[in-house]
């Protein structure tokens, strides 16, 4: 479905990660897991081309999609919900989500998809006209979630999504992540919560330094290892 | 308050009562006509700045460049005026096609880089001397003609067109703002790189206003190019057509709709009127000063004033109401 090849990337003359080959199996889950600094967070952004890679290749469903600006990647249905949330903080919660609805694919069917936000976080629905530079974390993650799916996305990519929130919340949304992954969504999660993301996952990847450090199906993976490996004991 | 409620009184006023009022007047109807030549560059400016949130320092380069378009067509290519204006409004676009690899730029930067490419076509202005009469500028540009058996060449006739041209302007800003379009721009002054992980192709955008923008002020300034009949570099490009509309469109209340327009007329009139016949000499000193109250006060503008004394009024209308 989704697969990085050969990819250098960095900001400036600064390279974040050399080398790099990933692949993101359609309708399943993948964890990168690693520590600050790994790169995880830059992989994504240049795979939705907001990171132009010094060398190396982006495919999407077998093609090249490096030539593709952000917004031709979204309308491919390839969706970033980023680290931070970055949310509108001016705009109210609905507006917010009309604007997830901005590719032209995905706007016709705004009404139906803010319903079916809505209904996957009734929260949000209670303070639809709120300015959402006012919502808890909790709710402003949420929030940054609903604004993804407004995009339609038949890839998601999730970066640190249980940054800053409190240990229920997290269970919360990671709840909701086990049913888009029911849906067959293929889910690309960046995690530092080892925990929470290795038990929806389908394949495990540990970044470290700029390099994928290991790769393996979650059910070879043992939890103490990958710490093992995350803490560099060995 | 809602839109209408602003602009219902505002259209009677300026389509009826002040022509009505003042017709005789030639010199207030230039006057009003002239500060309404402001209010379409602030609106235009708003357009950018409000909801593009880039600040421009040379929408002169777009009043000039729209000016002398339409001032050498009707001159040397016996274009009819209302025609070479239009025309005029697509030159100050391109002129603004030029200008976009300072859209790369944000905040200060593009402003002063606009700046600079404003100065560029004061120069071009000068120096091709062929085309534009050079510094002499450009004398008898014809008047706004007779048009269906109304001669729009006089100082009401041209109040009219002006008038006709901000009221466009001000729809054209209504729908804009209300659009799609509208509300990523305004997303875009939160985070451009959000609206960039949503799917907005935030550069088009802005290039699409900064076009938009330059348009409504290439054809104020063909507008005023055929009101007064003379045109120079000097005075086509004055810093002046940026930075009084700048000043009217945020006193005004430059987040809102009817801001600029009130701030224009506010602005100007009060300041040729009232400050020129108190104090002849340095009459900008009471303006500065004003200005200077405003932000202290005011910091969002004279629409929330306004906006304030009316509900004030009406509720003591409703109080009376009960009471009797």
């Amino acid at each position: 479905m989704l697969e990085v090849m050969n990819l250098s990337a960095g900001y400036g003359a600064m390279e974040v990660f050399w080398d790099l080959s990933l692949k993101f199996e359609g309708g399943k889950t993948t964890t990168i897991v690693g520590p600050n600094g790994a790169g995880k967070s830059t992989l994504l952004k240049t795979i939705m081309g907001l990171i132009t890679p010094m060398s190396g290749d982006v495919l999407l469903r077998n093609e090249s999609c490096l030539n593709a600006e952000t917004w031709q990647r979204i309308n491919e249905g390839l969706v970033l919900i980023p680290e931070g949330r970055l949310l509108f903080g001016d705009l109210s919660v609905e507006e917010n989500l009309i604007m997830g609805a901005y590719p032209k694919n995905s706007r016709k069917s705004l009404e139906n998809n803010k319903e079916n936000v809505f209904n996957l976080f009734p929260r949000l629905k209670e303070r639809r006209n709120q300015i959402s530079s006012t919502l808890s974390g909790g709710e402003a993650q949420m929030l940054a979630i609903g604004r993804g799916l407004m995009e339609e996305p038949k890839i998601c990519l999730i970066d640190e999504p249980s940054l800053g929130l409190s240990p229920v919340m997290t269970h919360e949304i990671f709840s909701i992540f086990r049913e888009l992954k029911e849906d067959k969504l293929t889910i690309v999660l960046v995690e530092q919560n080892t925990n929470q993301a290795l038990k929806i996952a389908d394949h495990v990847y540990l970044m470290q330094a700029g390099r994928v450090a290991l790769s393996e199906k979650r059910e070879n993976i043992d939890l103490k290892k990958l710490e093992d490996f995350y803490f560099a004991r060995n | 308050m809602s839109n209408f409620r602003i602009f219902a009184p505002l259209a009677i006023v300026m389509y009826i009562i002040v022509p009505f009022l003042f017709s005789g007047n030639d010199y207030l109807m230039g006057m009003i006509a002239t500060a309404l030549i402001i209010a379409g560059i602030a609106l235009a400016w708003a357009l950018l700045g409000n909801l593009g949130g880039m600040v421009s320092f040379g929408h002169a380069a777009f009043f000039g460049v729209g000016a002398y378009t339409s001032a050498v067509l009707t001159m040397d290519y016996n274009v009819p005026v209302f025609l070479a204006m239009i025309i005029a409004g697509f030159g100050a676009s391109l002129a603004s096609v030029f200008m976009m690899p300072a859209l790369r730029l944000h905040g200060p930067y593009f402003a002063l880089a606009i700046l600079a490419y404003a100065h560029i076509f004061m120069i071009l202005a000068t120096e091709m001397t062929s085309i534009t009469g050079g510094a002499a500028g450009l004398l008898s540009i014809p008047n706004l003609p007779v048009f269906m058996g109304f001669d729009f060449g006089t100082k009401l006739g041209g109040y009219i067109v002006i008038l006709n041209i901000v009221s466009l302007a001000l729809v054209v800003y209504h729908l804009i703002r209300r659009s799609t379009y509208g509300l990523a721009l305004k997303a875009m002054h939160d985070s451009e790189l959000a609206t960039r992980i949503v799917g907005v192709p935030a550069t088009q955008l802005k290039a699409i206003m900064l076009v938009v923008s330059a348009f409504i002020t290439g054809c104020v300034g063909a507008f005023n190019a055929h009101f007064i009949n003379f045109l120079d570099p000097e005075y086509a490009f004055s810093g002046e057509w940026t930075v009084i509309p700048i000043v009217a469109a945020i006193f005004g209340g430059y987040r809102t709709l009817s801001g600029p327009v009130l701030g224009a007329l506010f602005i100007y009139l009060a300041d040729q009127l009232v400050f020129k016949s108190l104090l002849p000499q340095g009459h900008q000193l009471i303006l500065g000063a004003l200005l200077g109250g405003m932000i202290l006060l005011s910091p969002s503008g004279l629409l929330p004033i306004i906006t304030n004394m009316f509900k004030r009024f009406s509720k003591k209308g409703d109080a009376q109401h009960v009471e009797s």
